[in-house]
């Protein structure tokens, strides 16, 4: 169940293949996925667009 | 900086990746080349000016140097120990010397140091050629290719760590499934902003107050909140960078190596550090854990080796005796798993103990984290009121 949840988010974040889920759920396979995915987006870029302008520095990276 | 800034975008990411694309395959690496030398001119020199830019010859005499590569030749040594020095000179020049002449003013102190951009990443690039390249296990691929590979400007600043011989297939590759591949990377390089604009940097607000005159003044409870806050702040900042030089590199068609796999709440020490920051696990224990002995050496000489490639991962996120002290503390929390597994092989099922061994786990690592983001004298200070008062 974990598993499965931890994998929907991996898809859903760019991170997987839909072909690497083993019986991906409908609303991620079906014909209106691109929906999802444009709402996904959006969200995306309000969230960050709510939030910039914070900070301009990545802390890892300055080696 | 860079991977949140517009001109990454559309002045570097969107023309290379698209031009890469188009181009017939052979000449598909000069794009890399030229896009990634402007990239590195033009970030190195908002960076560190002329000089910084001037590093772009560094990768220039590399790619000449790595072109004498043969297996078991001298030339290899050579390019293992350029790599070294560079780092060493760039980054710990005036950290050692300083040391060395301690109490008194260093002679030779380098005032005008500075970091050439993405420095511990590309040069670790460079050993990790030159070693293979004199073990033959890569081919050395044509000077375009390699200059392709270390100067791919997705992973060039903060990595994934990428291996040559993974690499190579990927660029000779026809590009295929294009729409799929930018919708992927679009998704991937969108996650990691939101991971840096909505969770890191909203972190800033607790993780701020980790300096001497704040830690003096607050509530003894308030510490560790702070901590816990730099502990997210510094998961979501790297693995958001992580996710948009991924994502990146998926617009070219390429996929480069993953580095985060669900770190926190792992049963382990071992098995956090098999999730985080996994390109550079691999680094270390390919390039330094192996050849001390890895494993198959005496039992005391494990420990050793453990510790000391913690101590060198210390001493490589930064030149401060903190990095080192952080390095040695996940050192030794490896070292006391390895030996309490020869106890007891196998681990429990009990989801009691598994759920105890993962929160410990955490709470060890955010613990370990003071020592990351503070000096020596400041976490120490930390310490010192969380548990005295």
């Amino acid at each position: 169940m974990l598993k499965r949840f931890r994998d929907i988010i991996e898809y859903l974040a760019g991170e997987r293949e839909i072909t690497s889920l083993h019986n991906p759920p409908s609303f991620l396979a079906g014909r209106h996925e691109w929906m999802l995915r444009t709402l996904l987006w959006i969200c995306a870029v309000v969230l960050i667009y709510a939030f910039c302008g914070q900070s301009s520095k990545f802390i890892y990276i300055d080696f | 900086m860079i991977f949140n800034t517009f001109i990454y975008y559309i002045a570097f990411l969107l023309p290379s990746a698209t031009l890469y694309r188009l181009m017939p395959r052979r000449f598909a690496p000069w794009v890399i080349v030229l896009f990634g030398s402007g990239f590195f001119v033009y970030f190195a020199w908002q960076m560190a000016g002329l000089w910084g830019a001037a590093c772009l010859f560094i990768f220039l005499w590399e790619s000449i140097v790595s072109r004498l590569y043969r297996p078991g030749s001298r030339w290899c040594f050579f390019g293992i120990v350029q790599s070294l020095v560079l780092l060493g000179i760039y980054k710990y020049w005036n950290f050692f010397t300083d040391h060395l002449f301690f109490h008194h003013q260093n002679p030779i102190h380098w005032r005008g140091q500075f970091l050439p951009l993405g420095i511990s990443f590309f040069t670790f690039e460079f050993f990790h050629y030159a070693w293979d390249r004199r073990a033959a296990k890569t081919e050395a691929g044509s000077l375009g290719e390699y200059l392709a590979f270390i100067l791919f400007f997705p992973t060039m600043v903060a990595g994934p760590i990428k291996r040559y011989q993974d690499f190579l297939p990927k660029l000779r590759a026809e590009c295929v499934n294009w729409s799929n591949d930018w919708e992927r990377g679009f998704s991937r390089i969108l996650t990691g902003l939101v991971k840096k604009f909505a969770i890191a940097d909203l972190m800033t607000a607790w993780t701020d107050h980790l300096n001497m005159r704040d830690i003096a003044i607050a509530h003894r409870w308030a510490l560790p909140l702070w901590l816990l806050a730099y502990g997210v702040k510094i998961y979501a900042d790297f693995s958001g960078y992580s996710d948009i030089a991924i994502g990146s590199a998926k617009l070219f068609g390429i996929a480069v190596p993953e580095n985060f796999d669900w770190p926190y709440g792992r049963r382990n020490i071992q098995r956090f550090w098999q999730c985080w920051h996994i390109s550079l696990t691999r680094w270390l224990t390919d390039y330094v854990f192996i050849p001390l002995g890895g494993s198959r050496v005496a039992t005391w000489r494990i420990y050793f080796n453990v510790i000391a490639v913690m101590f060198i991962s210390g001493l490589w996120h930064g030149a401060g005796v903190n990095f080192i002290v952080w390095g040695l503390l996940h050192g030794v929390m490896l070292a006391v798993h390895r030996a309490w597994r020869t106890f007891k092989p196998a681990p429990s099922l009990d989801p009691l103990v598994v759920f105890l061994s993962r929160v410990s786990t955490f709470v060890l690592v955010s613990a370990a984290w003071s020592f990351f983001c503070m000096d020596i004298h400041t976490a120490l200070f930390f310490w010192r009121r969380l548990i005295g008062g």
